[in-house]
C-alpha cells in the first residue's frame, strides 16, 4: 500500500497571544510543534503498512521549519518526507491549501490512502481533510476511530459522531482523517531516530506539483481574514457566593440557566 | 547503595530532548559527562521524560552509546507513562546491563506520551501511580531490583506520609527526596521511615526555579551556594546519600572531590550538622 | 480560482440553512441555524430556506416553516438514507450552483463539518468553521464571520467578498433557538439526485448510538473537576453524576490523579489536556498555576471550596465558599427542578 499521512507544523496554541495594540499575533517565543492530530495520522500510516506491507509518506505544506514536523514523521516509522514549500503557498486558506496537497498527492501518483488528522490546533477548521477528498473526488471518512478489515481495495472504519458512531465501508482510494481514538502514537527508540535523522527530506514546489498558480496562495483562496482580536477578558470580579448550601445551589443555578446553560 | 565513599552520591544527567535539533551533538556531551561521573567513581542517573517531554531512557543511552555500566554505578528512574511492551523492555534492559537500583516515581505525564493501565499489570485500579508500578516490580521482578520511591516535603505532609506507607507497603526499600535547602522539618519523617535515604541538592545558583517545586514564589536574586548547600546537607545528614540535580559541569563538578573529602574530614573529627543523624 | 465579477454575485439571493435530522426530527442546532439566518436573510432582503437531503421528509417541512423558514428545498431519496457525504455533497454543490444562495449555513457537528468542507470545494466557495457571530457588513453587504483560532486565543473576522455563495458553519447551542409559530407555512420545492449521484464508493454498514453518552473532556462544554479537596476516590461518582446531569466530562488536578483517585486521562493542567469548555467548574481544587494553565481559556470558571482565600477562588468568575459534598446534590435537585 501506500499511504500519504498528511502533517501541519503549528504553533503551541496555548502560547499564542494577541498583542493588544496592533491587534496581531504574537509569534516571537512561541513553540512550533507537530499538529497533535497528525501524529496519530502518522501512526496510523506506519501501523498499516507494517500490518499490510507499504510505504508511509509524510507529506506538509510550510515554511522550510516545518521540516521538523516531517523528521518528527520519520521518527515514528514513515518511509518517506516531502515538504511542499514555495511562496507561491503564502496566504493560502483551506481551499487553497488543500488544492495543493491534492496535486502533491497527484504527482506522487499510487497513493491508495491519504490520512489527515481531524483539525490543525491553530485554525481548528477540519476543512483540508474533507477538502482534499474533494479535489481528489475519492470517497471521504471523517473522525475515524477505529480501522478494521483493511485490504488495500476497501476498508471498515468506526466514524464518530455526536450520538455515537457509523459503522461503514469504503472503497480505496479514499481520504480518511482521524480521532486520538484511534491509536496511540509510539514513542519514537533513540536508534529509530538517529537513523531518521540521516534519511533526506523532499522538498516540492508549486512546479513540481504542476500546480494552478490561480488557485495558490491568496489567489487561491476565496476567504481572507479581515480583523484578529483577543478573546474578551475576564470580568475582573469575582462574585462570591456564600451561605447554606441550598443558598448556593440557586443561586448557581440561577446564574447558569440566565446564560443559557442549564 | 555504592561503596563510593560509605554513600551514595548519585549525579543526575538529563537525556537530550528527542526534539534537539543538534541531537548527536547533544549525545557527546551526555557521555563526555556520564563517563566523567563515572570515572570519579559516582553514581549516575537519568529521570524518564521529566516534564512530560519526550527524551531517551537511561538504558537505550547505554546501549546505543555503548556506555560503561559498572555494577552499583547507574540508578534508572522509572514512571508511569510506557507502554507494557516498553516497560518490561527497559527492565529486561536492565537486568541484560546489571543495573539493580530503580527509582520508581508517578511521572510528568503528557498527552503526547502512553501510560499504563491497571489491567496491564493486573491490578483493579482506576489510575496507575508509583505506588501500583512498584508493587507490580516487586510482585513479577522479585530479587531482580532495588526499588525506590521518592517523598515530596512540599505536598501537603498527611497525604505525602500516607502515600509513602502505601509504597514502602508495595515495597518501596529506599527513598529519595525533592531538593531540600539547608533543612526541613519534613526530613525527621521521611528518616522515621527507617528506610535508606537519599536527599536531593539543587545545584543550580538559580533557586528561584524551584519556586513550581515548593509551591511559592522564591524571589529571583535570592542568595543561594549549592556547593555549600551541598556540604550542609551532608554534614547534617551524614548516613544518607546525596542526588544531585542540575550539576555543573563546567563550573562545579571538579570541586565536589574536594568537597567530599572535606566532609569526610569533618565527620570524622566528629563535626556534624544538626539534630538526627 | 477566479473571482465572480459583479454581475454574477449579484444573481445570488437567498440563505439557505443545511439541516441535519436523525429519525425523521430535525436536530437543534438547525432551529438554531434558522434563528440566526432570519436577520441576515431580512437583511440582505432574501429568503430563508431550509435544505433538507435524506429520506422519508415529508414531516419536516412543517417544522421549518414554524421555525422561520420561508421555503424548504427537499431532495427525499433513499440513496440519502445514510450520509455518505460524497453523495450529499455532489447534490448540494449541484444545488448550490442551480439555485444560487448568496449565504449557506450548516451546523458545525461532526456531519456537518465532515459534509461542508466538500461541498465548498466543490462550489469554489469560502467557508468559515464554527463561527460565534454572523453579521452582514453594511458597506458592502458582504456576510462577515467571527471564529475562534488557536485553541479559543484569538477571534478571527472573515469574509469571502468575492466568491459565492459564503459558506459558515456553526456549533450547537451557540446561536439562540428561535419561538414556535405553528401558524407560519411556505414553499416547498422538490429536487430530485441524479443517477451518478446514487453511486457512492461509501456504504455505511450500521448506526450505533451510545446510551453511556461518555463526553469526553477535549469536546465538553461543561467541564467538573475534582481535586485534593474531594479527600477521595468517591468525590469523583459525585462529580460523574453531575456531569452526567449537565452534558459535561469530569476532569481531574494532578494530585487527584496521582492520588489514585481517577485516571489520567482525567486530567486537565500543564502535564495533562489543556480544556476551553463553556463552564469550568472546579471543586476542592487550590489553583496552583500548573492546573490554571490547563484551563484558564474556559468562559466560565465556578470555583467551589470551603476556603475562600485559595488561588482558584479569587481567579474565578464564581467563588462559592462551602463544601462541594452538600453544594453539588444542592445543584443536581436544583437542576432537576424546571
Amino acid at each position: 500500500m501506500r499511504i500519504v499521512a498528511c502533517v501541519k507544523q503549528v504553533p503551541a496554541t496555548t502560547e499564542v497571544k494577541i498583542d493588544p495594540e496592533t491587534g496581531r499575533l504574537v509569534r516571537e517565543g512561541v513553540r512550533s510543534v507537530m499538529n497533535p492530530f497528525d501524529l496519530y495520522a502518522v501512526e496510523q500510516a506506519v501501523l498499516l503498512c507494517e500490518r499490510l506491507g507499504g510505504e508511509t509518506i509524510a507529506l506538509s505544506m510550510g515554511p522550510p521549519q516545518a521540516r521538523a514536523s516531517l523528521q518528527e514523521s520519520l521518527y515514528l516509522g514513515a518511509d518517506r518526507a516531502i515538504l511542499l514549500s514555495d511562496r507561491a503557498f503564502a496566504g493560502s486558506d483551506t481551499w487553497a491549501t488543500s488544492y495543493a496537497l491534492a496535486r502533491a498527492i497527484e504527482t506522487l501518483g499510487g497513493v491508495d490512502l491519504v490520512i489527515c488528522g481531524k483539525q490543525a490546533i491553530d485554525g481548528d477548521t477540519a476543512q483540508v481533510g474533507p477538502g482534499i477528498a474533494a479535489h481528489l473526488d475519492w470517497p471521504q471518512v471523517t473522525y475515524a476511530a477505529a480501522m478494521t478489515d483493511c485490504t488495500s481495495r476497501r476498508m471498515r472504519l468506526k466514524r464518530m459522531n455526536e450520538d455515537g458512531y457509523d459503522l461503514v465501508e469504503v472503497d480505496l482510494p479514499a481520504v480518511v482523517t482521524v480521532v486520538k481514538d484511534i491509536n496511540q502514537p509510539r514513542v519514537p527508540t533513540l536508534k529509530r531516530v538517529l537513523a531518521a535523522r540521516k534519511m533526506d527530506i523532499d522538498v516540492w514546489t508549486a512546479e513540481t506539483i504542476g500546480a494552478d498558480t490561480s488557485c495558490l496562495g491568496l489567489d487561491g483562496s476565496p476567504t481572507r481574514v479581515v480583523r484578529t482580536a483577543p478573546p474578551p477578558p475576564r470580568a475582573a470580579e469575582t462574585r462570591v457566593i456564600q451561605g447554606d448550601p441550598e443558598h448556593c445551589a440557586r443561586a448557581m443555578v440561577h446564574e447558569l440557566r440566565a446564560r443559557s446553560i442549564a | 547503595m555504592t561503596a563510593n565513599r560509605g554513600r551514595t552520591i548519585e549525579i543526575e544527567l538529563l537525556s537530550p530532548k528527542q526534539s534537539d535539533e543538534k541531537l548527536e551533538e547533544s549525545l557527546e556531551k551526555f557521555a563526555v559527562k556520564w563517563r566523567r561521573a563515572i570515572d570519579a567513581g559516582y553514581m549516575v542517573c537519568v529521570p524518564d521524560n521529566p516534564m512530560g517531554n519526550l527524551a531517551f531512557q537511561c538504558t537505550e543511552l547505554i546501549e546505543e552509546l555503548a556506555l560503561p555500566c559498572p555494577p552499583g554505578r547507574v540508578s534508572v528512574h522509572l514512571n508511569t507513562f510506557h507502554t507494557k511492551e516498553d516497560l518490561d523492555g527497559i527492565l529486561e534492559t536492565m537486568i541484560r546491563l546489571g543495573i539493580r537500583h530503580l527509582l520508581i516515581i508517578s511521572g510528568d505525564g503528557a498527552v503526547r506520551l502512553p501510560k499504563l493501565r491497571g489491567e496491564d499489570i493486573g491490578q483493579d485500579v482506576e489510575s496507575v501511580t508509583s505506588v501500583e508500578l512498584i508493587r507490580h516490580v516487586r510482585r513479577e521482578y522479585a530479587g531482580c531490583f532495588d526499588v525506590g520511591a521518592a517523598y515530596n516535603p512540599y505536598e501537603p505532609v498527611e497525604h505525602e506520609r500516607e502515600k509513602m506507607r502505601r509504597k514502602i507497603d508495595a515495597g518501596a526499600e529506599f527513598i529519595i527526596t525533592q531538593p531540600i535547602i539547608a533543612d526541613h522539618p519534613e526530613m525527621d519523617t521521611i528518616l522515621g521511615f527507617g528506610l535508606p535515604v537519599t536527599v536531593e541538592c539543587w545545584m543550580s545558583r538559580k533557586l528561584h526555579l524551584l519556586s513550581d517545586c515548593v509551591g511559592y514564589e522564591i524571589p529571583e536574586d535570592t542568595p543561594y551556594d549549592p556547593l555549600e548547600n551541598l556540604r550542609a546537607l551532608m554534614l547534617r545528614y551524614p548516613r544518607c546519600g546525596v542526588y544531585l540535580a542540575i550539576c555543573g559541569f563546567k563550573t562545579q563538578f571538579h570541586l565536589l572531590g574536594e568537597l567530599f573529602d572535606d566532609v569526610e574530614r569533618r565527620i570524622a573529627s566528629g563535626e556534624t550538622g544538626k539534630v538526627n543523624q | 480560482m477566479h473571482t465572480l465579477t459583479d454581475t454574477q454575485r449579484s444573481e445570488y439571493a437567498d440563505v439557505w440553512v443545511v439541516a441535519e435530522q436523525r429519525g425523521g426530527r430535525l436536530k437543534s442546532v438547525t432551529h438554531e441555524l434558522l434563528g440566526a439566518g432570519r436577520p441576515l436573510a431580512d437583511e440582505r432582503g432574501g429568503r430563508l430556506w431550509c435544505v433538507i437531503l435524506g429520506e422519508g421528509l415529508s414531516a419536516l417541512p412543517a417544522e421549518c416553516f414554524a421555525r422561520g423558514a420561508d421555503a424548504v428545498l427537499l431532495v427525499d431519496d433513499p440513496a440519502l438514507a445514510h450520509v455518505t457525504d460524497e453523495t450529499h455533497a455532489a447534490a448540494l454543490a449541484r444545488l448550490i450552483e442551480k439555485h444560487k444562495p448568496e449565504i449557506v449555513l450548516c451546523g458545525a457537528t461532526a456531519q456537518g463539518r465532515a459534509l461542508i468542507p466538500r461541498v465548498a470545494v466543490k462550489a469554489n466557495a469560502g467557508l468559515t468553521a464554527d463561527c460565534t457571530g454572523l453579521s452582514i457588513e453594511p458597506e458592502t453587504g458582504h456576510l462577515l464571520q467571527t471564529r475562534p483560532a488557536f485553541g479559543g486565543n484569538i477571534f478571527a473576522t472573515i469574509r469571502c467578498g468575492e466568491y459565492r455563495p459564503q459558506m459558515a458553519t456553526v456549533r450547537p447551542r451557540v446561536m439562540a433557538e428561535p419561538p414556535v409559530n405553528g401558524l407560519r407555512t411556505g414553499q416547498v420545492v422538490r429536487e430530485e439526485l441524479l443517477p451518478a449521484e446514487k453511486h457512492a464508493r461509501m456504504r455505511v454498514l450500521e448506526e450505533f448510538i451510545d446510551e453511556s453518552e461518555a463526553v469526553k473532556l477535549a469536546d465538553a462544554s461543561f467541564i467538573v473537576t475534582g481535586g485534593r479537596g474531594l479527600g477521595g476516590k468517591r468525590g469523583f461518582d459525585l462529580l460523574r453524576q453531575f456531569a452526567h446531569a449537565v452534558g459535561g466530562a469530569v476532569g481531574a488536578t494532578r494530585a487527584a490523579v496521582d492520588a489514585g483517585w481517577i485516571d489520567y486521562a482525567h486530567q486537565v493542567g500543564q502535564t495533562g489536556q489543556t480544556v476551553q469548555p463553556k463552564v469550568y467548574m472546579a471543586c476542592g481544587v487550590s489553583g496552583q498555576i500548573q492546573h490554571l494553565v490547563g484551563m484558564q481559556s474556559s468562559d466560565i470558571i465556578i470555583a467551589v471550596n470551603p476556603d475562600p482565600d485559595a488561588p482558584l477562588m479569587r481567579y474565578a468568575d464564581y467563588a462559592i465558599v462551602g463544601d462541594l459534598y452538600e453544594i453539588l446534590p444542592a445543584m443536581l435537585r436544583q437542576l432537576r427542578e424546571v
